[in-house]
């Protein structure tokens, strides 16, 4: 709590909301119910009236949509169709029915849009105190111009994180908060409830954590194996692929150009038809059993990918194929980034290359790239793709819903497009995502790239 | 460039577009019309407007309103091919040269039948007036509220040119959703120059002479040897949801049996991702289990050693069994939410009409379910129409469209894939069939 | 003298053997990785019907498969697909360079209030399984009227590029490594800090730029599940990939395999030529720049 303050504090203002709503004068306190109201007052004319018309247009959608939305939210509707046989035409005619999902849809995005003006408002209150703390004091009031100018300088991160932030708020948060709340309902094709459900708490909780049932023993089992995937294919693609890239990147290798082609080719390939490419040679039938029972090496087909043993390390090994020309991509970058002072001293001072790796090149590396493998580590927890393409999580044990490679989030898709429980689906997803939460955040705050950004400065 | 602006515009003003546009229904409907991918029919435009106030004179005699507007359509592409003749598109210029009254634009879109389930159900209302569907998908389609039942003269019709055993694929509590065109269901495809008409009537035999291929690891294909030696689906004719699937005790454990001894044999070959058609191609297969989907691959691989019959026997415990697959029908159903159901209804009715199942099978050689047309000679004679109805009327099932059938295909097929990778043996066959038994019959979250 | 000389002699020879190790192992390795790509490229020129393939060189060669690919357009419309992905990847990377360069240049190098809360959340966001929200964004987008002809490009430009600002960890990473001292030179010269941005820090960001391009250009040619979902009916406006896919499909994959093979081949070109120029960036980009 202490750290939290500390940091508020850091970048503290004197125009804060609550002082406005205090300290204000009737022009900035009228600016809580006529927004842009304190604006206009002190000669922003133009900010005020775009505070105005958000105001305005937000009041309009709400009455037009927005509370009939809110109010579908809470009940969710339930009007079953209305089918009327119609004699004079010969056909049955269809009226009503309600779309559970798309209330569930727009009273989160209601929601949305009402805390998206919430922030509108703080910051027309602000704006408001300050100018009128500025007035007070016969300071000068910024023009609309100097607002603008002021836009692409001190609060540049304003305007460059705006479409970033509205993109990832309308493609990856709204559609969150929706899943999260279909973990609370009756959504799944248990009882029919795929067009009208409605909300049954921690139900569906209760379902998954439970061990007695199929759902809640696979859930662990699946979990373990995902751990297990995403270290080995996170952290071996890493070493090699940086391996790789300083073997191609030492003074005395030929034709430098030419190695890097020949991995790149491989990753020019769209990464599901190289999939696909490899779980048809791999087959049972496929092109490298086949090869290898003519030439009389086996007798019978290796079970690559119908073995439980097997598979798992055939889609390890895969995924190194498929991602060490990625990793040593992005590292050539970086390794040719190393300030080359770094290394000389290093030489002056008579250590060897291996010496050179461990005390620069990896502590660097690892300084610059700690954000890159935690990205790649939960990419590969969630790495859907691989596990699709190549084994579609095979070899299933009779009477199980998740098979032996399969990981939380191809289990997901199994449990929700395939067999449509999608209630369970999203429990499944809320869980996987605290354990995984947890573990990251709190590797992430330990590392040097988050505690000390400028170590490297 | 300019699209990078428009773009940024886009994601700026989606907070503003979320004003206007949100819980707002009647403006999906309208976006559902305005597919850029339409196909007009300029000719029969003309042609219909002119006629139009002729036929308001004699609107008492018929059942026809004047009416103006576009339909969209979904079939599979090779229906709409150049190819082949492009069924889709002839059939509907004749249906609105037939209805003077009524000047209809189509859209076409491309949908398999087998998917009408996920891409209807994905967006009812913004899905196609008149499309076609697997009749596996029906309860699928129903519950989502993305079929439309078929009364009077359509149901009747229905009823007048199918047998009962199409009619009942399509019908859930007695009434019809679908005009079915076509059956669907899978028979054995093999060469003649290994088989003998005699071999074919026991897998068993078959297999001594010859290698065969079977989709084992395919959930539509494995339940014919259950279903063999007694296993039922959902009762006796499939319909019965209480009744639950029965693969257990003896009669069960004795296919299972059956199936290790099957996958042990030397000469039998796992079917899967294309195999067995590449084995007939290079003659390391004799004989493949498919649908009619692959009869000109397999007719070009084989070429006058082509031979095509319903599905053989199997010997259990010395006694013969007759294998049977699972078989359906291919229908086209109407969307509630079409803005004219009798334009809709007139439409499917016509697409699945006896003229056009015949120009369909003329075509692109879909067999027909019509009653009449099955009785041409021209039609019956054909080997694989042959096959395909023998398999129906002799050794089918219905496959069920009960809701609870959906347990049954992942299930099935992973029992399938540990029969191939051995992981079933003759030592735990008993206990095996007894785990595919329950989960066949129990849904994931209980 | 002589010692010395020894000395630098046998340097030289252990360098030599070290060099050789070095380059066979790396034949070893580009090997195995160009394999399974000179497999697919031969297959691509086979005369061979169907999917089961028994030996690596195909029996007979021929162009078919691509003057199929290219000519029958009534099933499945290749060039019409190729250049749906293509616009729509291009447009992708436009957007999600400037997403992603945007957010990490100001978690890099501005200090406000919510940043760090802000980087958090973005790390944990990545945690969930994209196709959970399929549905969802199906139906927002249709609120915009843009899951109907044409628009359906504009969806799956939204689709692909709309969250990508997320994805800015490792562009931030490496601006944390592009000297401040920089900046604070050009401050002090009267910069702004958006000239600071576009003047002093991206033409010294190179290869994560050309890291960021490459990304968001191949993750079009990629995505098969949200493009199916989008285009729904709509085989006007399928992506490369939602064709491919349906070439694997029961009822095409007997006709279709070579055809998949080459047109697999024809989408690896314009990535490859990606690649090759992007190299070259690599390779002069960086070293005089930065260090001087």
């Amino acid at each position: 709590m202490a750290i939290f303050q500390k940091r508020v504090k850091e970048f503290d203002t004197p125009y804060a909301v609550s002082a406005a709503v205090k300290n204000g004068n009737a022009a900035t306190k009228l600016s809580m119910l006529i927004m842009g109201f304190g604006s206009i007052a002190h000669k922003q004319v133009l900010k005020g009236l775009l505070y105005l018309a958000a105001e305005i247009g937000y009041l309009w959608f709400m009455i037009q949509n927005g509370f009939n939305c809110l109010y579908h939210l809470i009940t969710l509707g339930g009007q079953e169709k209305v089918e009327v046989w119609n004699e004079a035409k010969g056909v049955y005619e269809y009226s009503g029915g309600d779309m559970t999902i798309l209330f569930l849809l727009y009273g989160v995005a209601t929601i949305f849009v009402t805390l998206g003006f919430i922030v509108v408002w703080r910051a027309n209150m602000k704006s408001a105190y300050e100018v009128e703390c500025l007035a007070k004091e016969g300071k000068h009031i910024k023009t609309l111009k100097e607002d603008i100018a002021e836009l692409l300088n001190r609060k540049l991160h304003w305007t460059l994180l705006t479409p970033p932030l509205a993109g990832i708020l309308v493609f990856t948060i709204l559609p969150l908060v929706f899943m999260i709340c279909m973990a609370f309902t009756s959504y799944s094709k248990v009882d029919d409830r795929l067009t009208i459900f409605n909300w049954v708490g921690f139900k569906n909780f209760a379902t998954v954590l439970g061990m007695g049932n199929s759902i809640g023993k696979t859930f662990w089992s699946v979990l373990a194996w995902t751990l297990v995937w995403a270290v080995f294919a996170t952290f071996l693609n890493y070493l090699l692929g940086m391996i790789l890239a300083i073997v191609i990147n030492r003074k005395t290798t030929r034709i430098k150009g030419f190695w890097r082609f020949c991995f790149m080719l491989s990753a020019a390939i769209p990464q599901f038809v190289s999939l696909l490419l490899m779980r048809t040679l791999l087959k049972d039938n496929g092109l490298i059993n086949v090869m290898l029972m003519n030439a009389g090496i086996i007798s019978s087909p290796l079970p690559f990918l119908t073995d439980a043993t097997w598979a798992r390390v055939a889609v390890i090994v895969i995924n190194l194929w498929v991602g060490i020309p990625f990793t040593m991509l992005q590292v050539t970058g970086i390794l040719q980034n190393i300030p080359a002072e770094l290394y000389e001293a290093a030489r002056v001072d008579g250590a060897g290359p291996v010496t050179i790796f461990f005390k620069i090149t990896l502590p660097y590396m690892l300084f610059v790239t700690t954000p890159y493998l935690i990205t790649t580590f939960t990419g590969n927890i969630n790495n859907f793709n691989v596990i699709f393409l190549l084994t579609g999580g095979a070899p299933t044990p009779v009477g199980s819903t998740a098979g032996k490679t399969d990981l939380l989030v191809t289990w997901l898709y199994k449990l929700t497009v395939d067999q449509q429980y999608y209630n369970v689906g999203a429990v499944v997803g809320i869980l996987t995502f605290v354990i995984l939460a947890i573990v990251s955040l709190l590797t992430y705050r330990n590392t040097g790239s988050y505690k000390n950004e400028e170590g490297f400065q | 460039m300019k699209r990078k602006v428009v773009s940024l515009m886009l994601t700026a003003t989606m907070a503003v577009g979320m004003l206007a546009a949100c819980g707002s229904n009647d403006n999906a409907s309208s976006a559902g019309n305005s597919s850029s991918a339409a196909s007009t029919s300029d000719a029969s435009v003309a042609e219909s407007t002119g006629d139009a106030s002729a036929a308001e004179d004699s609107s008492a005699s018929t059942e026809e309103e004047a009416i103006t507007t576009t339909l969209t359509v979904w079939a599979p592409s090779e229906d709409q091919s150049a190819d082949s003749g492009q069924w889709l598109q002839t059939m509907c210029e004749q249906f609105n040269a037939a209805h003077p009254n009524w000047d209809l634009t189509f859209e076409y879109g491309v949908c398999a039948e087998g998917d009408a389930k996920s891409t209807v159900t994905q967006d009812v209302e913004g899905a196609a007036d008149v499309y076609m569907f697997a009749n596996d998908n029906l309860t699928a389609l129903i519950s989502a509220n993305g079929i439309a039942k078929l009364g009077g003269q359509t149901a009747e019709a229905v009823k007048n040119t199918n047998s009962q055993a199409i009619v009942d694929s399509v019908s859930v509590d007695g009434s019809i959703y679908g005009v079915p065109f076509t059956t669907n269901t899978w028979f054995m495809f093999y060469d003649k120059s290994v088989f003998s008409e005699d071999d074919i009537k026991n897998l068993d035999t078959m297999l001594s002479k010859g290698k065969v291929s079977f989709p084992i690891t395919n959930s539509w294909y494995i339940a014919s040897f259950y279903v063999a030696n007694g296993c039922t689906l959902f009762g006796e004719d499939g319909t019965d949801e209480a009744a639950g699937i029965d693969f257990s005790g003896e009669k069960a454990q004795q296919v299972t049996d059956y199936l290790v001894d099957l996958v042990a044999n030397p000469n039998f070959v796992s079917d899967a991702d294309g195999s067995g058609l590449s084995g007939l191609r290079d003659g390391s297969v004799s004989a493949m289990f498919s649908g009619s989907w692959d009869a000109s691959s397999v007719a070009e691989a084989l070429g006058e050693n082509y031979g095509v019959a319903q599905l053989p026997c199997i010997t259990i415990n010395g006694e013969e069994k007759q294998l049977k697959s699972f078989a359906g029908s291919k229908a086209i159903g109407v969307n509630p939410n079409c803005e004219y159901p009798q334009v809709a209804v007139a439409l499917a009715s016509y697409l699945g009409s006896a003229e056009a199942q015949k120009a369909h099978y003329e075509l692109r050689s879909v067999i027909p379910c019509n009653t009449e047309l099955l009785a041409d000679p021209d039609i019956a004679s054909d080997v694989l129409v042959t096959a395909q109805n023998n398999t129906f009327d002799n050794t089918s099932i219905i496959q069920p469209f009960v809701k609870a059938m959906d347990n049954y295909w992942t299930p099935a097929e992973n029992f399938g894939k540990s029969l191939v990778s051995k992981e079933v043996t003759h030592e735990n066959a008993v206990e095996k069939t007894e785990q595919l038994n329950t989960s066949l019959n129990s849904s994931v979250v209980e | 003298m002589n010692e010395k000389e020894k000395k630098v002699r046998s340097m030289k020879t252990r360098g030599m053997i070290a060099d050789t190790i070095v380059h066979i192992v790396l034949a070893v390795l580009a090997f195995i990785w160009v394999i399974p790509v000179a497999w697919i490229i031969l297959l691509s020129f086979s005369t061979q019907k169907g999917s089961y393939v028994t030996s690596f060189f195909p029996k007979g060669y021929t162009l078919n498969n691509y003057i199929r690919l290219f000519t029958d357009r009534n099933i499945l419309d290749f060039p019409q697909m190729f250049m749906n992905t293509f616009i729509i990847a291009c447009c992708c990377c436009v957007i999600s360079t400037f997403f992603v360069l945007s957010m990490a240049y100001c978690m890099s190098r501005m200090r406000f209030k919510m940043r760090k809360p802000y980087m958090n959340i973005a790390m944990i966001l990545n945690l969930f399984p994209g196709f959970m929200s399929m549905i969802a964004i199906y139906y927002i987008l249709k609120v915009f009227n843009l899951t109907d002809g044409a628009m359906i490009r504009v969806a799956l430009i939204l689709v692909y590029s709309g969250g990508a600002g997320i994805n800015f960890y490792i562009a931030k990473g490496f601006f944390d490594t592009v000297p401040k001292a920089l900046d604070e030179a050009a401050y002090l010269d009267g910069a702004t800090r958006f000239q600071v941005f576009t003047k002093v820090t991206i033409p010294l960001s190179k290869p994560i730029i050309v890291y960021t391009v490459l990304n968001s250009f191949l993750g079009p040619w990629l995505d098969f599940i949200f493009a199916k979902v989008i285009c729904r009916a709509n085989a006007k406006y399928y992506t490369v990939s939602v064709g491919l896919w349906k070439m694997l499909e029961k009822e095409y994959i007997d006709s279709w395999y070579t055809c998949f093979a080459a047109g697999a081949v024809c989408i690896s070109i314009p990535i490859s030529i990606l690649f090759v120029i992007m190299q070259r960036y690599y390779t002069d980009g960086l070293s005089g720049a930065v260090k001087g």
